[in-house]
């Protein structure tokens, strides 16, 4: 009995996380971001980073960068800075290529010009976050 | 405590079930079509995870207009060609060529001709029901007036990203894969001509070759189907063929530690490293030839 009653206790601590991270309007940041993507870059994708209420630690998305082109990744949220939303890059190879969390800040976003054309993946943490919710856009330029 | 326990459990199902809306029933028959294609083996998160890896068109016809060549009508599929396609699969697959049409005209700011690629896609996107994604007064207001061409690509952009968004959700992949797959062989097909023109542009060529990348991923997205429907079979048996010959250029990279600065509050990358192409213009040549094969069977 006591084992269901903790099961039950679960099942509902489950339904409340779901309940609280559906208010995670990604969609309201990825629209805030779309203008901050700096002048001369063109909008390529939209990427949704819902934590979950911190359920989630990882959301991650992944694009062929192409040579002698550069990208830039916005993020944006909406708590205090970055809200603790860390964005890496990495390489085909799984290689880390960068990361907003540089020399001890967080920065809101990153300037690639990509060498090497290939998948890269493009991978959110977060770290002391109190909403694990954002959003974030790509684009480039030539 | 029986009727407790199961009363309790009742009230859990109620809170774990998804608040959002679904659509009902009669919402999904209408935008299903009468070809319905059996799901693959694979799941649907993997599809979506392949799917946006696939570049966007638009940075081949960014690149075009970087390397000064000219806007040229003639690479581009008529929009008059409409009447052509008469089934889903040939609608997809059209739909994204004109994507990517409209992106070429919407770069060079050849506004009247994007118009026209605009009432094809609105036509092409209602018969697939996937009409809504474009409010074609709005996009026919900002394609008048070439200061409005950011809004306008990026309205298209969204659509386009939302279409593949919706067709995923819907179970509809296999369109969302045609889409991406016609807008990406247009790309080529538009590069590969511009190409032929200008035999001394290497960078055109380099562009070629690195599409290598992006077909391996395009014939694995059209692998998932092959079994479930015949028309992406033989889709996918041309594709292959074209991916024998992309098979035969080799792309080296030396891997360079990157180095960072700060300008702005943003990270600012130093890539370090580098890559060759490694292809002949044997290869070139035999690419070219195919792609305009495989693309005039479709446009026709």
């Amino acid at each position: 009995m006591k084992k269901l009653i903790i099961a039950l206790g679960i099942l509902f601590t489950t339904s409340f996380v779901n309940e609280v991270y559906a208010q995670c309007n990604t969609e309201k940041h990825v629209e805030a971001c779309i203008p901050k993507l700096q002048s001369g870059f063109t909008f390529l994708k939209s990427y949704s980073i819902d934590g979950q209420g911190g359920a989630k630690s990882k959301v991650e998305y992944s694009y062929v960068f192409t040579k002698g082109a550069t990208y830039q990744v916005q993020i944006c949220n909406d708590g205090e800075g970055t809200d603790g939303i860390v964005l890496t890059l990495y390489d085909s190879s799984r290689k880390q290529v960068a990361s907003t969390k540089y020399q001890g800040s967080t920065l809101s976003g990153l300037n690639f010009p990509c060498q090497v054309t290939g998948i890269y993946y493009i991978t959110f943490t977060f770290e002391g976050s109190a909403n694990h919710c954002g959003g974030s856009v790509l684009g480039f330029k030539r | 405590m029986k009727n407790i326990f199961l009363g309790l459990i009742g009230i859990a199902i109620l809170f774990s079930c998804d608040s959002k809306k679904k659509p009902s029933a009669d919402e999904i028959s209408g935008v299903l079509d009468s070809v319905k294609i059996e799901e693959p083996a694979i799941s649907e998160d993997v599809i979506a995870d392949i799917i946006q890896q696939i570049p966007s068109p638009l940075e081949i016809s960014t690149l075009l207009k970087e390397a000064e060549t000219k806007y040229d009508k003639s690479h581009l599929n008529d929009p008059e060609n409409i009447s052509n396609y008469n089934s889903n699969f040939k609608k997809a697959l059209a739909l994204g060529i004109y994507g990517t049409d409209l992106g070429y005209t919407n770069i060079y700011g050849q506004n009247q001709d994007a118009l026209f690629y605009l009432n094809s896609i609105k036509s092409l996107a209602d018969d697939l029901s996937i009409g809504q994604f474009f409010d074609i007064g709005t996009i026919k207001r900002l394609a008048t007036n070439s200061k409005n061409l950011d809004s306008l690509l990026l309205i298209t952009t969204k659509n386009f990203n939302s279409i593949n968004k919706y067709l995923q959700d819907q179970k509809r992949s296999n369109l969302s894969i045609l889409l991406l797959s016609g807008g990406w062989l247009e790309a080529l097909y538009i590069v590969s001509k511009v190409s032929e023109k200008n035999p001394g542009n290497e960078q055109l060529k380099e562009t070629i070759g690195e599409q290598k990348i992006i077909m391996d991923n395009v014939a694995l997205l059209l692998s998932f189907y092959v079994e479930s429907d015949p028309n992406i079979r033989d889709l996918a048996n041309r594709f292959s063929k074209l991916q024998e010959e992309f098979n035969k250029i080799e792309i080296k990279t030396v891997y360079r530690e990157p180095t960072y600065e700060v300008v702005d509050g943003m990270l600012v990358v130093k890539d370090n490293s580098t890559s060759e192409i490694i292809m002949t213009d044997e290869n070139i040549e035999s690419i070219r030839t195919m792609v305009y094969e495989i693309r005039n069977n479709i446009i026709n």
